[in-house]
Order: C-alpha cells, then sequence, then structure tokens
C-alpha cells in the first residue's frame, strides 16, 4: 500500500522548478544547482516522483565519447499535482493569515 | 608473535595482490577517475529496476568538469544509491544487523555511564570518546555491511558464514558469561578460530556461488556479522559480569578498570575476529577459484570419432 505523506519542502522546491517551465526537459545537475540540493538528496526526490507517476524522462543521446544523458519533465499528473498543491496552499493561507505574513 | 607479523604483512600482501591485477586501480587515468569508480561501484548496489537511475548518475557525472566538482557530486549519488530502496530480501539481513548493532552499542553505552568509566582520566571525558569512536566502528561495520547485503546472493552465504563462525568460536570457549572473559585460544583451538573456519567459509562461498569474487564478498561479510555477533555476545558477558569473575591481570584492582578493561578486550577481539576472518577467508576464495578454474574439464573429441 502506498503512504500519501505530504511531499517535503525539498520535494516542494523541485516540484516548483519543474513546473516553471513544465514542457522542458531538464538535466539532473542543473535542476540540484537551481534549487539548492546535492546529489544524494535530489536523486532519491526524483526516483521518487518517477515511481508516482508524477516525473516522466527520457535520453539525450550521447555526443563524442559521452554516455547519454538523462532527462526529466513534469507529466499531466505531476502538472495537477503541482497545481493542486499551490491550490491547497493558499487556501491555508486564506485560513491562517499569519502564513501570508511570514511569507512576506 | 607470529599472529603480530600475519596482521602486518596480510594488509600489505592484499594491497599487493590488488595492485598487480590491475594498477590503474590506484592511480587516476583521465578516462577513469575516482569519482567515476566510486559512482560505478556504488550503482553495482542498486537494484535492477533502479539501473536506468544509475545510469543517470553516471550521464550526469560524464558532463561534470572539475575534479572537486565531480567528487561531491559522485559521493551524494553513491550515498544515494547505497540506501535506495528496494532493498528485497536484503532488508532482512540489514535489519538483523542494525539490530544487533544497536544492542551492542546500547549496552556498551549503558556499562560506561553506570560504571563510570574515563571519569577523572582525560579531562573526565575519556568515556565518552570511547564511547564515540565505538560508534564509529559500528557504523562502519554496518556501511560495509549494508553495501555487501545489497550483492545478489551474498546476503544469505555471507550471514550464514558468520553465524558459523559465531557458533564454533562460542562452542570453543564456552557459552557462559565467565568464559567470554576469561578464555584464551591456545593450541589447536587457535588453528580452528585463525585458520580453518574462515578458510571454510570463503572456501564455501566460492562453491556457492561458483565465483571466486562472490567468495571473497561472503568472507566479508562473515567477517562483519560474526565480529558484530561475538561483540553483542561478549559485551552482554561483561554486563553479566560487572566486575566479578576471575580478577583479571592487567585490568587494576577496581570494578572500574576491570570493566573497562573486559570492554576493551571486546573491542580488540571485534577487530582481530573481523581482519582474520576476511583476511583468511579472502585468500581461501581466491585460492578455490584459482583450483576450480584450473580443474581440467574433459576434452571433446578432435575428430569426431565418438
Amino acid at each position: 500500500m502506498q503512504r500519501n505523506r505530504p511531499p517535503s519542502p525539498q520535494t516542494v522546491n523541485v516540484l516548483r522548478a519543474l513546473a516553471a517551465d513544465p514542457a522542458r526537459w531538464r538535466y539532473g545537475y542543473d535542476l540540484g544547482t537551481q534549487v539548492n540540493l546535492k546529489s544524494g538528496s535530489l536523486y532519491p526526490i526524483l526516483v521518487r516522483l518517477a515511481d508516482r507517476g508524477l516525473l516522466e524522462t527520457a535520453w539525450e543521446p550521447g555526443v563524442d565519447s559521452r554516455p547519454p544523458r538523462h532527462l526529466c519533465r513534469l507529466t499531466g499528473a505531476g502538472r495537477d499535482f503541482v497545481a493542486a498543491l499551490a491550490a491547497a496552499r493558499s487556501e491555508r493561507s486564506a485560513t491562517h493569515p499569519r502564513h501570508l505574513l511570514s511569507e512576506a | 608473535m607470529p599472529l603480530f607479523f600475519v596482521f602486518l604483512l596480510a594488509p600489505i600482501a592484499v594491497a599487493i595482490a590488488l595492485y598487480r591485477r590491475n594498477p590503474r586501480r590506484f592511480l587516476d587515468g583521465p578516462s577513469e577517475d575516482a569519482p567515476l569508480r566510486l559512482l560505478r561501484w556504488a550503482i553495482s548496489l542498486l537494484s535492477p529496476q533502479r539501473a536506468e537511475w544509475g545510469q543517470a548518475m553516471l550521464g550526469e557525472l560524464a558532463h561534470l568538469d572539475g575534479r572537486w566538482r565531480r567528487m561531491r557530486f559522485a559521493t551524494g549519488c553513491a550515498g544515494a544509491a547505497l540506501v535506495m530502496p528496494p532493498w528485497g530480501q536484503a532488508a532482512a539481513g540489514l535489519c538483523a544487523m542494525v539490530a544487533i548493532t544497536a544492542a551492542s552499542f546500547a549496552v556498551y553505552a549503558g556499562l560506561t555511564v553506570h560504571y563510570r568509566l574515563g571519569a577523572g582520566g582525560w579531562f573526565g571525558v575519556g568515556g565518552w570518546i570511547a564511547l564515540a569512536v565505538v560508534l564509529l566502528i559500528c557504523v562502519g561495520y554496518l556501511l560495509g555491511a549494508s553495501a555487501l547485503l545489497r550483492r545478489p546472493g551474498i546476503a544469505l552465504p555471507g550471514l550464514i558464514g558468520g553465524l558459523f563462525a559465531t557458533l564454533v568460536g562460542l562452542a570453543l570457549s564456552g557459552f557462559t558469561a565467565i568464559d567470554q572473559v576469561t578464555y584464551i585460544p591456545t593450541g589447536w583451538h587457535r588453528g580452528v578460530t585463525v585458520l580453518a573456519v574462515p578458510a571454510a567459509i570463503g572456501v564455501a562461498g566460492t562453491l556457492w556461488r561458483r565465483d571466486p569474487a562472490a567468495g571473497r564478498r561472503v568472507a566479508r561479510l562473515a567477517a562483519l556479522s560474526a565480529g558484530l555477533l561475538q561483540l553483542l555476545y561478549a559485551t552482554v558477558a561483561v554486563a553479566i559480569l560487572g566486575g566479578g569473575g576471575p580478577p583479571d591481570q592487567d585490568g587494576g584492582f577496581t570494578v572500574r578498570g576491570t570493566v573497562s578493561d573486559r570492554l576493551g578486550n571486546n573491542i580488540v577481539h571485534l577487530a582481530v575476529t573481523t581482519l582474520l576472518i576476511a583476511l583468511i577467508g579472502w585468500a581461501a576464495a581466491a585460492l578455490t577459484g584459482y583450483l576450480v578454474r584450473r580443474t581440467p574439464t574433459p576434452a571433446a573429441d578432435p575428430i569426431g570419432e565418438v
């Protein structure tokens, strides 16, 4: 049985970074640099998102002697999930105005 | 004294053997540097379902420049690969190892606090420093064991080997708490614990998996698990006896000194047991693999008359 725990702040950051330009394929290292996550934290998050069907992956063919590079972006379900997260967040903020103050 | 020379020379012999087999292992080359080797090793521990992510990490590393940046990326990925699920049946083995290690450390810490070991020496923090060292050793053992447990087909023979070595050791020393603190192997006992059992584990591991590399890993896992099991048993024995039982020759004349000495002996025994089983088992596995390879197979009839 899969547990539906709320995503960690790091996972939310990754999701937001991916959702900023959902059509664009992203490299793992660049994504980690953008959200300020080390590879040891980033890859487990990406694996979990892919397991939940929120992330799709592809390979960029290797150039010269370099191996192919892995790409990822949000699926349709992933975009819906990020939208639901944002909606839940704004709803919470409306219920508890203190959140708005702390985010300001 | 001969045992001392074995300890001194065995690691050097292993290093020479490894260097002769693959000199590049110790040298960084432009095509295969330390981060790449580390990451290759780490992703080999991943389950087949995660193979794609292992290749993703390798592909990403290939596009990174700068030694420090590559090493940081590879170290992070290696850490993630070490713990990334699914673990399959190896999870049960890891849980058992964690439980044994945690129990050993808890008893050790309890004794340190109860007898106030180290209080008064080293500005009153000697006991805590010793405890921190023991914790580091335990964590190191668990990390090593977790890497071996994830290798396919290693967990079961390795843990059985560790249990076997522990049971033989206990059968020779005796099972009571007093046996644990007074036993000193001599004569044929030493031959059994130092040579026969580790060699048997290495040989059995190689024959079980039909692969000398697997046999060496089985010996290493058996060494780690036997060390931890014996540490637990011996630490519990110290907890039962406390400062009681026969007096130690070199443990001082106080209860605190006796307990401290016995716990120290256990840690030395942990290191010796692990090193011996790993080294002798490693050698036995390598020799078995060599002999198995050299065993002639029936040649095919070259003319085809039969």
